[in-house]
C-alpha cells in the first residue's frame, strides 16, 4: 500500500544522509520485495529453460537437478537443424499481424464505444459475448467455414482468426482507458479545427498509449498461445509455435530439451518487445488534466 | 456411383492383366514402384504420429519413394492426442487433405463407419500383396487389418506391452537364495501378478540395492491406462460385456482385482508412480533403478544402445546394457497397446498411389529396414522381422528380444475396438484415475460400468452388438 | 487515412454535442463488427443448427431432433459438476490474482531504475505455451523429480512426497498454483498502466492534507482505476471460465472427474468422442449462462459507477 506515493528524486543527498531518508529506505525494501517476487515468479521458468542443458537423465533426477552439469547448446543447434525454429517465425507473423489488426480496429471502435455510446450497452455487450464461446466448441464449425473457403493452413486465415477473437478483449480495455481520458482536449482541438481522425490520431491515441500498449502486449500473447485453432486449422505450412512444441510430447517421446530451448527462443523476442515498451506502458498521463 | 465403381474394376482388370506377366518375377515391393510411376509427380499428403515415428517418412522411406517412383511424399505430423480428431474432421469436412492415413487399429471400426477409409480389398489383389500380407505375425494380420470382413489397414507397427526385467538381478545367487527363502518359490519372471507383487516387494525391500531402487514401475498415466487395466482383466478371465444383453462388466471380480492390484503394487513403486507415463518409467529402468518394467518394445532396443542417440536426444543414457531380460507380462498375454495401421483416406485424390506407397512401406524388404531404423519408433511385425539375422545379432541378446515380440505377437490381446472407443475407454480411464485418486475399487467400475451401458443404450444395443461380436470373434480379443 | 478524413468534417460537431457525427461513430466501429461478424456469425449458425440434430461419431442424422441434445443436459450430472468445478475455480483464483496483480502493480508504479526489466521479466509467464506450462509445471510438482516437494522437504525438515496431480487433495492447488503464476502477470500490467494515468495532483494533494496511504488508495487511487479494473476482471474472469490447457496439462480432469472443467469436459466430448451435436448444445448453455452473469456483473458496475 505504501507504494503508492509522489514521485521523489532520487539519490539526492541530504544532510541526514541516504539511508535516513525516508523516500529511500522504502525504495530499498521495494528492491528487496520486487527482488523476491520476480525470483519466485521466475523460477519455473528457470525450471523450463535449464531443460534446454539437462541430459536426460537429468530431467528425471531424484532428488532434482537444479544447476545443469553441462551447458551445451546441443538443444539449440537441434532446433535449427530439425528447422523447428520456422514455427518461431510463423507465430511472431500470425501473432504480430492479428495484434496490429486488433488494436487497429479495436481502438477505434473502442474510441466510437466510449465517446459516442454507438449502439448503447447492447453492442458492447454483443461484442464481449464474443468471448464467451467456450474456443473448442466453435473450432470444428470453424474448420468447415475454412474449408469451403479454402482457407486451411494459410496464414491470413489464422490472421483473421485471431484478429475477430481478440476484438471483443481489445475494445472493451481500450474503451475502458479511453474514458480515463479528460474530454476536454478533444473538444478543444475540435474546437480548434482538427479533423475528427487528427483527433484520434494526435490526441486519443497518444493519451491512451499506457493502456495501447498493455493492451496490445496481450493481444500478442492471446494470439501467440493459442493452440486449438491452430492446431486444427493448419497442416504443415502455418505450423505456430504452440502446436510445434505439442510436436514434443507423446505416447514414447517426450523430447524436454527441445522443449526447454524452444521456449528460450520463444520468449526472448517478447520479453525483449515488453522490456522496449514499457517505458510506454508506466508513463502515463501527466498533463494534470482535470477528470471529467 | 455403381458405373464409377465398375470402371474403377475395369481399370483393375486391365492393369492386372498387363501386368500379370512381369508380377510372378517381382516382389511386393518392385511391384508397388513400378505400378506406382505412372504416378510421378504427383505429391501425397500423408498423416504420421508426430515426432519420432515421423522421421521414419522424413528421414527415410519418403526421400527413398519420390527417388524410385517421382511421387513426393508431403508429412503431415500431427500430435497422437490429436491425430483421430484431425483425421475425422478431415473427412466430414470432406476437405481430401490426406492421402495415406496412420491410424491406430482401435479406431478402424469408428473410421470406417464413417466412411473415412478406403477398402484395401480391391487393391490388394490388384497388386499382389495377399501372399506377403500372410507374413504379418498372426495377431496383427489376424486382427488389425479388417472390420466386417473388409480390409482397411495394412497392420504396420509391431506394438505389444512386454515385461522387461533385469537379467543380472534375478541371476545373482544372493537375491535367489533370499528371495526363496522368504516366498518359497524360485526368482523368475513373473507369471502371476501375485508374483508380480512380491517379486517387486523383494527388490524395493532389498537394502543391498539401497532406497532409490525399486521392484517396478509402470505407466499410469490417463491415456495409457487403460491399455495396462485391459490386459489384466482379461488374463484374470473378465470379459467387456455379455455378449447376449451388452451389459458392461467390467465391474466384474476380475476387474476389481485387476484395479485393486494395481493399486496393491504401488506401495512397492517409486513414489509418484501415479502420475508416471512412459518417460518417467522409461527413464527410471535405463538409470538402472527398476528391477522389471512393463513398456512397449523400443526399450529392448535402447537399453543396449541400439539406436541413433543424436535423434532420440529424450532417452537417457542405459546403465542396463547387457543385463536386460524380456518377458511376456504376468498372464501370458500381452496387450498390444495402440500400434499403427496403414490405411487409405476415402476423400484422396490419388488413392491408388497412396495404397502403392502403403504397399511398399509395409512389404518385407522395406519394411525390415523401417523397423531397424536407429531413431524410429516403428516394431517388428512380420515374422521374417523377427527372424532376420541382422536384426537377431544387434546386439546381445536381441535374439532373446525377437524371440519375446514374436511370442507377444501370438497371444497378444487386441485393445479394444468396438463403436465409439474412445468414450467407453475414457469412463474407464476416469475410473481408474479414481480409485488412484483413493476412490474405492469396485465403486469406481460400478459407475464406469453404469456409464458404459448409457453409451451402449444410446449408441444402440444392437449396433453396439454387432460391432462388439465382430471384435470378440477374432482370435486375440480374449485369452485363449 | 487522410482520404476518409473529409467524412468527419468538424464542421457539423461541436454544437449540440461534441461528439453527435453520426456516420464518424459508426464508420470506427463498422471495421470491428464485421471482421466479428465475418468469423462468428457462420459458426455460430453452424452450431444452433447442429444442436437440434443428432451429430455424433455413430452417425451424421440432420434431421430436426427438437429438444433431444438440450433434454440431455439437464440429466448429465457431469456437465453440472463441470461447470460448477469452472465457476467455484474462477471464483477463487480471480480475486487471488487480482490481488496479487494490483499489489505487484502498486510495487511498480512509481519510478525505480531497473523498472522496465522487472515489468519484462514478470510478464514471461504468460509467454510460456500454456501447454507447456502445465506440463513443466506437473514436472515441478512431481513427487520425486520436482523442486516443489523439495523445497516444502527443507521447510519441514523431513521428506515429502506429494502426489500433487493424483491425490485429491491435492489437484485444486496445484491447478491454482499454475494459473495464478501464469495470469497474475495479466492483471499486473494492465492494473500498471491504469495506475500510471492516475492524476498524480490528486494523490499529492491528498498527501499534503495528511491523508494515509490506504485512505489515499481507496478513496483516490482505486475509483480512478474502477473502470479499468472492472473490465480486467471480465477478462480475466471469461478467460478463466474457458481453462483448459492448464488441467489438460497438469491432471486431464482427473482424478475421476475431481477437475473437470465445462472446457474440458467439452473438449473430451466435441474432440475426441465427436459428440458434436450435444457439444453445440452445451456451447449455448454455457454461451447463455455466461451472458446472464456478464450482464448482471455489469450492471452492478454501471450502477456503482
Amino acid at each position: 500500500m505504501t507504494a503508492v506515493s509522489v514521485q521523489q528524486p532520487l539519490g539526492v543527498a541530504s544532510s541526514k544522509g541516504w539511508w535516513a531518508r525516508k523516500a529511500n529506505r522504502r525504495l530499498v525494501v521495494r528492491y528487496i520485495v520486487a527482488t523476491i517476487v520476480t525470483i519466485i515468479f521466475l523460477f519455473p521458468v528457470y525450471w523450463l529453460f535449464i531443460m534446454a542443458f539437462k541430459t536426460p537423465e537429468e530431467v528425471f533426477a531424484s532428488p532434482p537437478v537444479w544447476l545443469p552439469s553441462d551447458f551445451s547448446l546441443d538443444g539449440f543447434v537441434e532446433l535449427f537443424r530439425d528447422g523447428d525454429v520456422n514455427t518461431v517465425m510463423n507465430s511472431l507473423i500470425t501473432a504480430g499481424t492479428s495484434t496490429v489488426f486488433a488494436m487497429f480496429f479495436g481502438t477505434i471502435a473502442a474510441y466510437s464505444l466510449a465517446r459516442f455510446k454507438t449502439g448503447g450497452d447492447n453492442l458492447a455487450i454483443w461484442i464481449i459475448s464474443q468471448r464467451m464461446i467456450p474456443p473448442i466448441t466453435i473450432v470444428f464449425p470453424l474448420f468447415l467455414m475454412y474449408a469451403l473457403l479454402g482457407w486451411i493452413d494459410s496464414f491470413h486465415g489464422l490472421i483473421l482468426l485471431y484478429t475477430a477473437f481478440n476484438l471483443p478483449y481489445v475494445i472493451w480495455m481500450m474503451r475502458g482507458y479511453i474514458e480515463d481520458i479528460p474530454i476536454e482536449l478533444e473538444h478543444s482541438a475540435l474546437v480548434d479545427g482538427w479533423t475528427r481522425w487528427q483527433v484520434l490520431w494526435r490526441v486519443v491515441f497518444p493519451m491512451a498509449r499506457a493502456g495501447l500498449f498493455a493492451t496490445a502486449v496481450f493481444t500478442f500473447i492471446f494470439a501467440w498461445n493459442d493452440f486449438i485453432f491452430a492446431l486444427i486449422l493448419s497442416r504443415t505450412e502455418v505450423t505456430t509455435f504452440p502446436v510445434q512444441m505439442t510436436r514434443f510430447f507423446g505416447h514414447q517421446q517426450t523430447f524436454w530439451g527441445k522443449i526447454g530451448a524452444m521456449s528460450v527462443i520463444g520468449t526472448l523476442p517478447i520479453f525483449f518487445a515488453v522490456a522496449a515498451m514499457q517505458r510506454f506502458i508506466v508513463r502515463g498521463i501527466s498533463m494534470g488534466a482535470v477528470k471529467g | 456411383m455403381p458405373l464409377a465403381r465398375s470402371l474403377i474394376g475395369l481399370g483393375a482388370t486391365v492393369a492386372l492383366a498387363l501386368g500379370s506377366s512381369a508380377a510372378s518375377a517381382q516382389s511386393a515391393a518392385e511391384r508397388a514402384v513400378e505400378a506406382a510411376k505412372q504416378y510421378a509427380g504427383t505429391t501425397l499428403n500423408v498423416t504420421w504420429e508426430a515426432g519420432l515415428q515421423a522421421q521414419d517418412p522424413l528421414l527415410f522411406s519418403g526421400p527413398k519413394w519420390e527417388e524410385l517412383t517421382g511421387i513426393k511424399i508431403n508429412v503431415v505430423e500431427i500430435p497422437i492426442q490429436e491425430l483421430f480428431t484431425k483425421t475425422l474432421a478431415e473427412h466430414r469436412a470432406g476437405t481430401g487433405a490426406f492421402d495415406l492415413l496412420n491410424v491406430v487399429p482401435a479406431w478402424i471400426p469408428d473410421l470406417a463407419e464413417a466412411g473415412a477409409l478406403e477398402p484395401l480389398d480391391a487393391f490388394i489383389d490388384q497388386h499382389g500383396y495377399r501372399d506377403e500380407l500372410q507374413d504379418i505375425a498372426p495377431v496383427y494380420r489376424d486382427n488389425q487389418m479388417a472390420y466386417q470382413d473388409t480390409v482397411y489397414g495394412l497392420p504396420d507397427d509391431g506394438d505389444v506391452l512386454i515385461l522387461y526385467y533385469r537379467k543380472d538381478l534375478f541371476a545373482d545367487e544372493n537375491h535367489r537364495a533370499a528371495f526363496s527363502d522368504r516366498f518359497g518359490y524360485d526368482l523368475a519372471p513373473p507369471e502371476t501378478w501375485q508374483q508380480f507383487l512380491e517379486i517387486s516387494q523383494y527388490f524395493t525391500e532389498s537394502e543391498e540395492l539401497g532406497p532409490d531402487f525399486f521392484g517396478s514401475a509402470q505407466i499410469r498415466v490417463p491415456g495409457l491406462i487403460h491399455f495396462f487395466f485391459e490386459e489384466r482383466f482379461r488374463t484374470n478371465g473378465g470379459r467387456f460385456f455379455d455378449q447376449e444383453t451388452m451389459r458392461a462388466q467390467i465391474n466384474s471380480d476380475a476387474g476389481v482385482q485387476a484395479l485393486a492390484g494395481m493399486i496393491e503394487e504401488h506401495q512397492f513403486m517409486p513414489p509418484g508412480v501415479e502420475a508416471w507415463g512412459p518417460i518417467e518409467t522409461l527413464s527410471a529402468w535405463l538409470s538402472g533403478n527398476l528391477a522389471m518394467m512393463g513398456w512397449w518394445p523400443p526399450p529392448g532396443r535402447w537399453s543396449d544402445g541400439f539406436f541413433d542417440a543424436d535423434v532420440l536426444s529424450f532417452v537417457p543414457t542405459s546403465e542396463v546394457a547387457g543385463k536386460v531380460g524380456y518377458a511376456l507380462p504376468p498372464g501370458g498375454a500381452p496387450q498390444l497397446a495402440a500400434g499403427f495401421s496403414l490405411a487409405v483416406s476415402s476423400d484422396s485424390a490419388n488413392k491408388e498411389a497412396a495404397y502403392l506407397f502403403a504397399q511398399w512401406l509395409n512389404s518385407k524388404e522395406i519394411s525390415i529396414e523401417r523397423v531397424q531404423l536407429p531413431y524410429a519408433l516403428r516394431d517388428p511385425f512380420r515374422t521374417s522381422h523377427f527372424q532376420n539375422e541382422d536384426y537377431q545379432n544387434a546386439w546381445g541378446n536381441a535374439n532373446e528380444y525377437l524371440d519375446t515380440l514374436q511370442k507377444g505377437a501370438e497371444t497378444g490381446l487386441l485393445d479394444l475396438s468396438i463403436r465409439s472407443t474412445a468414450a467407453y475407454e475414457e469412463a474407464l480411464t476416469r475410473a481408474i484415475t479414481a480409485a488412484f485418486g483413493g476412490e474405492d475399487p469396485q465403486a469406481a467400475l460400478d459407475q464406469a460400468a453404469a456409464e458404459w451401458d448409457r453409451l451402449t443404450d444410446r449408441i444402440g444395443v444392437d449396433v453396439q452388438k454387432r460391432a462388439y461380436s465382430d471384435w470378440a470373434a477374432k482370435p486375440n480379443a480374449y485369452p485363449n | 487515412m487522410k482520404a476518409t478524413t473529409s467524412i468527419a468534417d468538424t464542421s457539423f460537431g461541436y454544437r449540440v454535442s461534441v461528439f453527435a457525427d453520426r456516420r464518424f461513430k459508426y464508420l470506427l466501429v463498422w471495421p470491428a463488427v464485421l471482421i466479428l461478424l465475418l468469423v462468428a456469425i457462420f459458426p455460430l449458425i453452424n452450431l444452433l443448427i447442429v444442436s437440434f440434430q443428432d451429430i455424433s461419431i455413430i452417425g451424421e442424422n440432420k434431421t430436426f431432433q427438437g429438444g433431444l441434445n438440450y433434454g440431455r443436459l439437464f440429466e448429465d450430472a457431469r456437465l453440472w459438476q463441470s461447470i460448477w468445478h469452472t465457476l467455484a475455480f474462477t471464483a477463487v483464483a480471480l480475486p487471488a490474482e487480482l490481488i496479487l496483480g494490483l499489489l505487484l502493480a502498486l510495487l511498480f508504479v512509481d519510478r525505480m531504475p531497473g523498472r522496465g526489466i522487472f515489468v519484462a521479466l514478470l510478464i514471461i509467464p504468460t509467454v510460456i505455451s500454456p501447454i507447456v506450462a502445465g506440463a513443466m509445471w506437473r514436472l515441478m510438482l512431481d513427487t520425486q523429480f520436482g523442486p516443489v516437494n523439495q523445497i516444502l522437504g527443507w521447510i519441514v525438515g523431513g521428506p515429502v512426497d506429494i502426489t500433487w496431480t493424483v491425490d485429491r487433495a491435492f489437484v485444486w492447488p496445484a491447478i491454482f498454483i499454475t494459473e495464478v503464476w501464469q495470469w497474475t502477470p495479466f492483471m499486473f500490467l494492465l492494473l500498471l498502466a491504469a495506475l500510471s494515468n492516475v492524476d498524480k495532483s490528486q494523490i499529492e494533494a491528498a498527501q499534503i492534507d495528511g491523508a494515509s496511504g490506504l485512505r489515499i488508495f481507496f478513496k483516490i487511487v482505486l475509483p480512478a482505476i474502477k473502470p479499468v479494473l472492472a473490465i480486467v476482471l471480465l477478462i480475466r474472469g471469461l478467460d478463466l471460465f474457458r481453462l483448459f490447457d492448464i488441467v489438460w496439462a497438469l491432471t486431464k480432469g482427473g482424478p475421476g472427474t475431481t477437475t473437470e472443467t465445462i472446457s474440458l469436459y467439452a473438449f473430451v466430448l466435441g474432440f475426441q468422442q465427436f459428440e458434436t451435436s450435444y457439444t453445440a448444445a452445451i456451447a449455448f448453455v454455457v454461451i447463455v449462462l455466461l451472458s446472464i452473469i456478464v450482464i448482471l456483473a455489469l450492471r452492478r458496475v454501471e450502477l456503482a459507477r
